[in-house]
């Protein structure tokens, strides 16, 4: 008998709060991010092999997986950096084209992008793209609008995109204006 | 109930075009990445925070209206992209706390 395919109910499990470093090595100009659950972001310049590596900047941000409640199979996040939601800034884009047409029925498009160098870690597959989706659709099912996520790979150019990124930066110089 | 309602009795600045929606809950956080996780569709969201990418963390979960606190100045850029992507931009000169008193008190939980 063939096995009835699940029709995954998402939700997101093993929320870790963490910070998303970015560096930069002086010496070759080379840029490089990852995830950190230290509970302060380290800020130390340290070398490594050939690189000298300097903090240009950390985030506040979480790592999660997703859990489906039918089936229960548990599908981690590790390789997602984090989501951008697309503002058209380039019309050569694929994805500002996609933009455009996903518009017109309430679709807002967001991309899903990982660390750096993006030819040296490990991608986030099509497949995990589209549980993401599925997610934040199944988790906003009330309302009129949907999300479309796609990957980073999609963008004509990564280092002249202006799409809004989710990110939490600087928020320990937040200041409530004086009364 | 009514977003409209909850502007009228709060004295809330509209500072976005505004449509009809309704509010189910109120969730607090200065966090995008909380937002991200945890926060519901049709809730309110009350934050200092007025940096554009509320915009895009809003937009995401389908939040019923970005209320920015303490009379925070929203810049321009922010109201024009939350126009552009229907996500309404709401202000108080209340303090965060002093806003969710009034919410509960008007009851919204």
């Amino acid at each position: 008998m063939k096995e009835q395919k699940c029709i995954h109910q998402w939700t997101m499990i093993n929320v870790r709060p963490g910070f998303i470093i970015t560096e930069n090595c002086f010496k070759c100009h080379k840029t490089s991010c990852y995830f950190s659950f230290d509970e302060k972001p380290p800020l130390e310049e340290y070398r490594d092999g050939e690189h000298f590596w300097n903090v240009m900047q950390s985030a506040q941000t979480f790592r999660f997986e997703l859990e489906c409640t039918c089936c229960h199979i548990i599908v981690p996040y590790d390789e997602l950096l984090g989501l951008m939601m697309c503002t058209g800034c380039d019309e050569n884009c694929k994805v500002d084209h996609l933009r455009k047409e996903l518009e017109k029925e309430r679709t807002w498009v967001y991309v899903a992008y990982g660390f750096l160098p993006m030819n040296e870690v490990k991608r986030l597959d099509q497949e995990k793209i589209e549980n993401l989706e599925e997610y934040f659709n199944q988790r906003r099912k009330t309302s009129k609008s949907k999300i479309k996520i796609v990957s980073y790979e999609m963008i004509s150019n990564i280092e002249n995109c202006y799409a809004e990124v989710i990110k939490d930066v600087g928020l320990l110089s937040l200041k409530a204006t004086e009364q | 109930m009514k977003l409209q309602e909850i502007i009228d009795r709060l004295a809330l600045n509209v500072l976005t075009v505004i449509d009809e929606r309704d509010v189910s809950g109120v969730f607090i956080s200065d966090m995008l990445s909380d937002v991200m996780s945890s926060a519901q569709p049709g809730n309110l969201w009350l934050t200092v925070q007025s940096h554009k990418n509320i915009v895009s963390a809003a937009n995401l979960v389908d939040i019923s209206a970005v209320v920015v606190t303490y009379n925070k100045k929203v810049p321009e850029d922010t109201i024009e992209l939350a126009n552009r992507f229907h996500v309404i931009i709401l202000s108080s000169p209340l303090s965060t706390f002093e806003l969710a008193t009034k919410l509960v008190e008007a009851g919204i939980k």
